[in-house]
């Protein structure tokens, strides 16, 4: 019975649960701040509910089948984070049976709980996605699980009328609600559903779930308290966003376990024949229709008629039991009796393992093997589908077990098939509804799941159903009395449906040499007396699917008289691939050469046109570019980016760029990359002077790829441009006729090397400049609001760094561009950096103000003094070239008192009044 | 029967002076080839393999630096998160053996504090070359500590000893537990083989 639709509707609309199991828990070893309905051993439902990004285990304890809200209960929410563990923990006083339920151990800091969930496919599948849940938590663990859906569940708490309610002394309808309400809350958007009172009302729970839900919160606060040095570290190292060769450690050894994984079971398949050889093993088939009777006698005579012990037994039932409480609760004292009864009949001359069992209903099957096989049995899963009432329940159907014997997959099939003799269409529906729904889950989620048919060996048994029809019943008792088969087997349903290729398709049956195993009078062998009289049938049918596959007795055990069929039973001796595991050790090798050669072939890799790249004579405020190719030679397509090294905040130096500097290269395509330097006025003072060259490395890093280095080189050109003032005061030479190491020395020290040469007033080429312009360019229109040309700042640059040509080139506009990039380009202010906040505090006073420029340092003093002169020049022609002290103030202002920070409008206001006082004041 | 292909990943890292034979140590382990012309390696490169040691199967992906003095500033970013390092010299070469004591300074500054070291003293082959006797491999090798192997890309000697040892090294500090094992087998009834929380244990 499927249980998640009762459990979706406990849940809001944004919770979602992937997957449950039926889970029976029997100890709650540490559970003191829990109060839980059952105290006892009870049945539980166990499930993964995701909400947004976090994860729940919720335990919920059920009445009988799970239908609806009301059934089940919510007893207890496990939070799944880090602090959360899952281990299987094996029974400490019997022995590790095959087959055995898996009992689990969920804990979560103090609270542990034990729960065991049946064997197979469906408790691997749910443990598996636990288990999925779990590392992707634990992966994020940057991200801080968000908590707040679960207030939900507190806040569901709050109606009294409901918590009474919840006091019932069962305490088994715990967390009601109805259908309905969960019908229309999804009828709300999940924002509507959140806040609305309704909702609340509907969702109020009981107390236990608030508790649960307090506990929680205490739980994570604890988490949190501990958790943080941990989370830490993690933190530190998920770092950014952006690769460093570092963090690039921890992307590739991300492990890619499936497709590699794939690749190799798909080769291990394709050679096969050359690691394996095939070997008999003898299998006992047999299945019996009990018609809902405990066993009352032996079943050696049935179950040992071989004269040797066989290696794998498969036993079948239908109809163990044919109560109400089988079919609705689908649990009944039958399966232990009958199994008892199985165990006890085995050959005696061998020692059986159960691996398996499985039951729906009244349909079930036993999978034995003799002991020494047992290590050469895997992947055994188990499967049931109803076929019965509304073509779902599981009166009639099928139970099927597969597993992997040594390197053969073997499927078993216990079925038990519609009845009444004109119904073997419906059989025939039957047998294909089990094909087609019928479907194992493995234990590897990438394996999609596996239908009946797909086994290398396929064994049916069961209560098949299909009669002897166009007889009466006196002839086929004739018949068989003459025992004359051959001839009613033509009557048989089963033959003639096979025959017209309708059902069990490929399977073969032995030659029937039994007389039909149905129907008797209970207790006897006497042909049915009852009323309706039936006519015999062999009912009771063994078949098979798959290659090297030998049948060496196929008979019904008359001598039973337990049911109103008799059992019947089939040793097959059947063709099992056998490993070699020397030739498979050598095969796997072989195969994971091959898959590591390919992987390394794989690895995303280009190459480069060039490796080394240099700038010659760069200079300042000049764009310069070198190009470079990537060609994508590997093969596959590849993600490059220039990545940054470990400490620097950046891919390059920040003269330079790339462009671009990353993107996407397809397989034999190439792209040019350019790598351009630009030097500014932060980046100039250290080259100038020689403390920073034009050198760098930059790695280029293909994403789970190589990284290549690029070496970039060059000299730079010193320019007086980002030149102090101060040095520039000492120098009589133009700055690239002064050796480097006398412009680092004077810059750092301040010292003159010409030993006693008075320095310049102001720097020479301020002079250069603003004489230029007092001379030429007084009456200019628009000085300093028209822009100049480039090319003309490089040619002024150049003059002032070499001292040729012979005069300042350039038009009056490109020399008052040249100027004000000058001042701009200071590393320290005209007004230096520490006077600053003094000039803001008195820029209102005219006296102030002159008070603080005279304390500057004499060359910053003089600059300031012979700039404001020249401006008041300039202001006495306005008339010609339009300016006026605002239009100065706010050009030079912003030059020459710069922020050490950042400048907001008031100050930046202040500034400009600060300087108008040096603008309108008479020279005297 | 093995259900998957790998149980544990290794990264090792190689370092060494430039032209020591870092690329053919790697290349002859990997490819099981040898190439005699020489390509200076600018930058990081790295292939894998998979070894079997003690019954797991471990991938080994093996990083391969530039030795060039002008990278050792990038280069060492990347010892962080190597599990093994193994640090190359060539026999014929003295300057290559002097730098050693800068190489482990430099693994003791920027690689991971329990990571498994190893020394190698390559292009064994050349005997008539030779300029670095053994004894003064393996006395630095004790005095360090650590693990030395003579070793011949050309010659193919020592490289596949040199790597499994480093790596069985590396396997006998590895915690039994595997957080990552998705392998069950039948005897534990199916199911999870114990996962927990790291921040738990």
């Amino acid at each position: 019975m499927d249980q998640s639709v009762a459990i979706q509707e406990t849940l809001a609309t944004e919770e979602d649960c992937i997957t449950s199991d039926r889970g029976h828990f029997e100890t709650l070893v540490k559970a003191a701040v829990r109060t839980w309905h059952h105290k006892v051993a009870a049945f539980c439902f166990i499930c993964v509910i995701v909400c947004a990004c976090s994860v729940r285990l919720f335990i919920y304890t059920h009445r009988r089948m799970a239908i609806t809200a009301d059934d089940v209960s919510l007893e207890d929410i496990f939070p799944v984070s880090r602090h959360f563990e899952v281990v299987e923990v094996s029974s400490p006083d019997e022995l590790a049976i095959l087959g055995a339920d898996t009992r689990i151990r969920v804990s979560f800091q103090e609270e542990v709980l034990e729960v065991s969930l049946p064997f197979g496919s469906h408790s691997r599948f749910f443990l598996g996605e636990l288990n999925k849940a779990w590392s992707d938590v634990c992966k994020s663990s940057s991200h801080v699980p968000k908590f707040e859906w679960l207030h939900k569940h507190s806040k569901t708490t709050g109606g009294q009328a409901v918590i009474k309610q919840s006091l019932t002394p069962l305490g088994a309808k715990m967390t009601k609600l109805s259908k309905q309400t969960g019908l229309s809350q999804r009828l709300h958007t999940p924002d509507a559903v959140a806040h609305s009172p309704a909702h609340q009302g509907t969702r109020a729970g009981p107390e236990i779930a608030a508790r649960a839900v307090q506990n929680e919160w205490e739980r994570y606060g604890t988490c949190l308290g501990e958790g943080g040095a941990g989370r830490e570290d993690r933190n530190d190292m998920v770092r950014s966003s952006s690769h460093t060769p570092a963090n690039k450690a921890q992307m590739l050894s991300i492990p890619q376990f499936g497709l590699r994984d794939n690749l190799i079971r798909c080769e291990l398949l394709k050679n096969e024949d050359q690691y394996t050889h095939l070997q008999d093993f003898s299998f006992f088939l047999a299945t019996y229709n009990v018609n809902g009777q405990a066993p009352k006698e032996s079943l050696a005579p049935w179950l040992s008629c071989s004269s040797s012990p066989p290696d794998v037994y498969c036993v079948g039932f239908q109809e163990l039991d044919l109560s109400k409480e089988a079919f609705f609760f689908n649990d009944t004292p039958r399966e232990p009796e009958w199994m008892r009864a199985v165990s006890e009949a085995l050959h005696p001359d061998a020692k059986y393992a159960l691996v398996k069992l499985v039951r729906l209903v009244g349909i079930m099957l036993m999978f034995y093997v003799k002991r020494e096989h047992a290590g050469f049995i895997s992947e055994v899963e188990a499967e049931t589908v109803g076929t019965g009432i509304m073509g779902r329940m599981g009166n009639k159907g099928a139970v099927a077990i597969r597993f992997r014997f040594h390197n053969t997959d073997v499927c078993v099939v216990s079925s038990h098939l519609a009845a009444h003799i004109e119904e073997f269409e419906r059989r025939n529906q039957d047998y294909r509804d089990i094909c087609s729904r019928l479907q194992f889950r493995l234990l590897d989620p990438g394996c999609p799941p596996l239908a009946i048919m797909k086994h290398n060996v396929v064994l049916w048994l069961g209560d098949l159903n299909y009669r002897i029809s166009d007889l009466d019943v006196d002839h086929v008792k004739n018949l068989i009395t003459k025992k004359d088969f051959e001839t009613l087997h033509n009557y048989d349903q089963l033959k003639r449906q096979m025959d017209e290729e309708a059902v069990f398709e490929g399977f073969v049956e032995g030659d029937i040499q039994f007389q039909p195993t149905y129907k008797y009078d209970t207790g006897s062998d006497d042909w049915d007396t009852s009323e309706k009289c039936r006519a015999p049938a062999w009912c009771d049918r063994i078949l098979w699917r798959g290659k090297n596959i030998k049948q060496s007795t196929y008979q019904s055990h008359m001598t039973l008289k337990t049911s109103d069929h008799k059992p019947v039973s089939s040793l097959l001796q059947i063709g099992i691939k056998v490993v070699n595991e020397e030739a498979y050790k050598k095969k796997f090798e072989e195969i994971v050469r091959c898959i590591d050669k390919m992987e390394n072939e794989c690895i995303p890799s280009v190459t480069l046109s060039r490796r080394e790249l240099h700038f010659q004579d760069v200079k300042y405020m000049e764009h310069q570019t070198e190009s470079l190719t990537l060609f994508n030679d590997g093969q596959v397509p590849c993600q490059f980016e220039f990545i940054q090294k470990l400490d620097e905040p950046t891919y390059s130096k920040p003269w330079l760029t790339a462009n671009p500097p990353k993107g996407f290269l397809a397989q034999g395509a190439q792209v040019d990359i350019d790598l351009e330097v630009f030097v500014n006025r932060s980046t100039a003072p250290d080259l100038n002077i020689g403390l920073e060259h034009i050198e760098d490395i930059l790695v280029l890093h293909l994403e789970r790829g190589k990284d290549y280095f690029l070496s970039v080189s060059g000299n730079y050109l010193a320019s007086c441009y980002g030149t102090p003032i101060s040095t520039l005061c000492q120098l009589r030479e133009p700055i690239r006729d002064m050796p480097l190491p006398a412009v680092r020395a004077l810059t750092k020290g301040g010292e003159s090397p010409e030993g006693g040469d008075k320095p310049l007033g102001i720097p020479k080429e301020i002079w250069m400049m603003v004489d230029h312009l007092f001379r030429n360019a007084i009456k200019q229109e628009d000085l300093f609001q028209q822009p100049g040309l480039r090319s003309e700042f490089q040619e002024i640059r150049d003059y002032l760094d070499t001292g040729v040509p012979d005069s300042l080139p350039g038009s009056n506009h490109s020399v008052a561009e040249a100027l004000l990039l000058f001042l701009e380009s200071l590393p320290e202010p005209v007004v230096p950096y520490s006077f600053y906040q003094q000039c803001l505090d008195c820029y209102a006073s005219a006296t102030q103000s002159k008070k603080v420029i005279s304390m500057l340092p004499q060359c910053h003093k003089n600059v300031f003094d012979y700039l404001a002169a020249f401006l008041r020049e300039l202001l006495k022609n306005s008339d010609h070239n339009n300016l006026d002290v605002n239009i100065l103030a706010t050009i030079f202002a912003a030059l020459l008192l710069r922020s050490p920070t950042k400048q907001d409008l008031a100050e930046k206001r202040k500034t400009q009044e600060f300087f108008q006082h040096f603008l309108v004041q008479d020279l005297s | 029967m093995a259900k998957k292909t790998y149980d544990l990943l290794f990264k090792l890292l190689l370092i060494g002076d430039s032209g020591v034979g870092k690329t053919c140590v790697l290349f002859r382990f990997s490819d099981d080839a040898f190439n005699t012309t020489f390509i200076s390696t600018i930058g990081i490169d790295f292939k894998i393999k998979t070894v079997e040691l003690q019954g797991k199967k471990i991938k080994l992906q093996i990083w391969d630096t530039a030795g060039q003095e002008r990278f050792h500033t990038i280069t060492t970013s990347y010892y962080r998160g190597a599990m093994g390092i193994m640090l190359v010299y060539d026999i014929t070469n003295a300057k290559s053996f002097e730098n050693i004591s800068k190489w482990l300074r430099n693994i003791d500054e920027h690689a991971n504090e329990d990571v498994e070291r190893m020394l190698l003293g390559n292009k064994c082959d050349m005997e008539d070359k030779r300029v670095v006797p053994k004894a003064k491999g393996e006395q630095i090798a004790r005095e360090h500590g650590i693990r030395f192997f003579e070793t011949s890309a050309k010659a193919n000697i020592n490289i596949e000893k040199a790597f499994l040892t480093l790596a069985e090294d590396i396997l006998r500090k590895t915690p039994v537990k595997e957080p990552n094992s998705e392998n069950v087998d039948i005897s534990s009834g199916g199911g999870v083989t114990g996962w927990k929380s790291k921040c738990c244990s």
